[in-house]
């Protein structure tokens, strides 16, 4: 990388060239650099794109959208940081969802204990994936595809395939309310990502996490106890998608037994996009937010540019290439001038 | 003088030059169907003959949005009707997948002055919004007693259920049901699920029919399913044998009834769906009374009448 000097008293002016190579060597260097520069990019053009971007009721449809799949996107960074992989997420959220209507409008349990066992539910359902895992050595990408199986059929066993009805207004709020003009699930995902980020960069656990993920051998001999933690990532995916299942409950007034079907590979994307390396140890739960940002904003400009629907995966697809290579292009150019 | 016939000359043109303007702005109506799909390609087809055909007999342009859900999942299809209300659209015209999950996005658009219309579907309760389409439990019963009577009223049938969380594929394959538990020798002896994939439907037939070797007749419940069935019973070289009776008309569906594998089909003519539903939302948008239920009936295909 070149070197510039300045004499004292003179106006720095240095060539455009290196300004943006400077501006580009910031980003890059901050680990979210990359993901923000794509979010700015794309958050710009819709703007100038599109008269309907850029206002209030819109932002409040992407910033709820938002809400359900970055509850558990969360929860799926935190697997894959640690290396690990959760394809029932989905199929978790349907059945807390389905389960948590059947405790209110059948069993007529109080709303709020009906939500909090479907937490623990999903909880638990995330806990036995883990607790398999671990005990059985089993790989997690093949016994999850098994459980979202099992999760989603019992869903199927216990509604017959239809949505159970007339879900009591009283947690209507917590899927459709705004509070000082923010969808009350976007704010649940606020307070849900401060505290996994939190426990992610500023406690021991969180560095465990990134320890198992870099070199689980490495790991054990160091003392940590690995399988501990596996397990509970496992029970806060499924902690966190069953959230997301009742928020989904509260939004729709009905308990759909499809819910959850598009959240099993939306987070692994997003997780992607936003720096979370598959094979573990690297990344954030911050930064695979901020990829669930970006899909949640083409998601939104696809509908308002009118892009046909056969041509939605495509486009949709192709800016998440076009996102991720920015990004590896600016870190090779800036690695090449830095030798 | 002059000023006095000037003024009526002026106020005499009004309407011509409003009518002029209005007809110089294209009305514009998004067309959100349940799923990607080819029946709804159909129903498409219909939506824009009734848009050229507004426009040629008013001079009136109307421009069809059409945005399909990738996945048949109510709050991908609420997502994307938010984001169509976020453009301000003339119309919002719908099929929507359950009309309680939809209600709190419809009251976003009523709140906004859209007008709606729905198809294939019907309103939420309380919604004053005209509804398009037929009647599937008509549909279905259609289906189940052609399949009777081809049968001679006894033997073993299958229905294939279509995707069980949809409501109008769970209200046909009930209403088969009740028309086969009529007849004493009519026995279901199985029901797949084929999740509207033509593909599953084909794997789930076949596997059927090789646990019930003596099953005599199918039924299904949605527009993929049936050629899915179709293609396992001429795989299996049962045509003839085997009994079909199908729903709607992809042209796989037509192209089976032309090769003498499926009998026939009933169909709830999308694009017919398709058209009364745009001129229902012209109608709206200009503000005139529609009516509460458009019938736009259910087709018997045969070979004969193909």
């Amino acid at each position: 990388m070149s070197l510039e000097t300045t004499l004292p008293g003179a106006t720095p002016t240095p060539p455009k060239a290196s300004s943006i190579r400077a501006l580009v060597a910031r980003m890059v260097a901050n680990p979210l650099g990359g993901v923000i520069g794509a979010m700015i990019l794309i958050f710009g053009i819709s703007c100038v794109l599109s008269p309907h971007f850029l206002t209030s009721f819109n932002m409040i449809i992407i910033a709820r959208a938002l809400a359900f799949i970055g509850l558990v996107t969360i929860g799926q960074a935190v697997l894959m940081i640690l290396g690990e992989l959760d394809l029932s997420v989905g199929a978790i959220g349907g059945l807390a969802g389905v389960v948590g209507g059947m405790l209110m409008v059948q069993v007529g349990l109080n709303p709020w204990l009906s939500l909090a066992l479907c937490l623990l539910m999903g909880a638990g359902c995330g806990l036995l994936n883990g607790l398999l895992i671990t005990q059985l050595r089993l790989h997690s990408l093949v016994l999850t595809i098994g459980m979202a199986g099992v999760y989603g059929g019992a869903n199927l066993v216990a509604t017959r395939g239809v949505a159970i009805t007339g879900v009591p207004h009283e947690i209507s709020f917590l899927g459709r309310g705004l509070v000082f003009g923010f969808p009350v699930p976007f704010l649940v995902l606020v307070v849900c990502l401060s505290i996994v980020a939190f426990v992610m960069m500023r406690t021991p656990v969180g560095r465990y996490i990134y320890a198992i993920g870099s070199n689980p051998q490495a790991a054990r001999m160091l003392g940590i106890r690995v399988n501990a933690i596996r397990m509970g990532a496992f029970a806060l995916a499924g902690f966190l998608s069953a959230l997301a299942g009742i928020l989904m409950v509260a939004r729709l007034g009905t308990a759909q037994p499809s819910i959850g079907d598009t959240w099993v590979l939306s987070p692994i994307a997003a997780a992607v996009i936003g720096g979370v390396a598959t094979t573990g140890g690297l990344g954030s739960p911050v930064g695979a937010v901020l990829g669930a940002v970006i899909i949640g904003m083409i998601e939104d400009i696809i509908v308002l540019f009118g892009i046909s629907p056969y041509w939605q995966s495509i486009v949709s697809g192709g800016i998440v290439v076009l996102a991720i290579s920015l990004d590896s292009l600016a870190r090779h150019y800036l690695n090449r001038d830095a030798s | 003088m002059k000023k006095a016939l000037l003024l009526g000359a002026v106020l005499a043109a009004t309407p011509l030059v409003a009518q002029a303007a209005d007809n110089s702005t294209p009305l514009r109506f998004v067309l959100i169907p349940k799923v990607v799909h080819p029946w709804f390609d159909k129903l498409n087809t219909g939506a824009r003959a009734a848009a050229d055909m507004i426009t040629k007999t008013t001079g009136q342009k109307i421009e069809i949005e059409y945005r399909a859900p990738q996945t048949a999942d109510v709050s991908s299809q609420n997502d994307i009707i938010e984001r169509a209300i976020a453009t301000h659209p003339d119309g919002l015209i719908l099929d929507l997948l359950d009309e309680k999950g939809n209600r709190a996005t419809m009251d976003e658009a009523t709140e906004q002055k859209i007008p709606m219309t729905v198809f294939d579907s019907l309103p939420p309760e309380g919604m004053n919004i005209t509804a398009v389409g037929a009647d599937f439990c008509e549909q279905g019963t259609i289906a189940a007693e052609r399949l009777a009577t081809l049968i001679g009223k006894k033997g073993e049938v299958a229905i294939m259920m279509g995707v069980p969380t949809a409501p109008n594929h769970t209200l046909r394959a009930e209403c088969e049901k009740k028309v086969f538990a009529k007849y004493p020798d009519i026995k279901v002896v199985a029901t797949g699920i084929d999740n509207d994939s033509i593909e599953t439907g084909q794997k789930q037939a076949s596997a059927i029919m090789q646990a019930h070797p003596n099953l005599v007749g199918w039924v299904a419940c949605d527009a993929s399913g049936p050629v899915g069935i179709g293609q396992a019973i001429r795989e299996s070289g049962k045509a003839g044998k085997v009994q079909e009776v199908g729903l709607d008309n992809l042209n796989d569906m037509l192209q089976l009834i032309r090769d003498g594998v499926a009998e026939s089909t009933a169909s709830s003519r999308p694009e017919m769906q398709g058209y009364w539903a745009v001129v229902s939302a012209w109608q709206s948008a200009m503000g005139q009374k529609t009516p509460k239920y458009i019938d736009t009936g259910i087709d018997v295909i045969t070979k004969k009448s193909l």
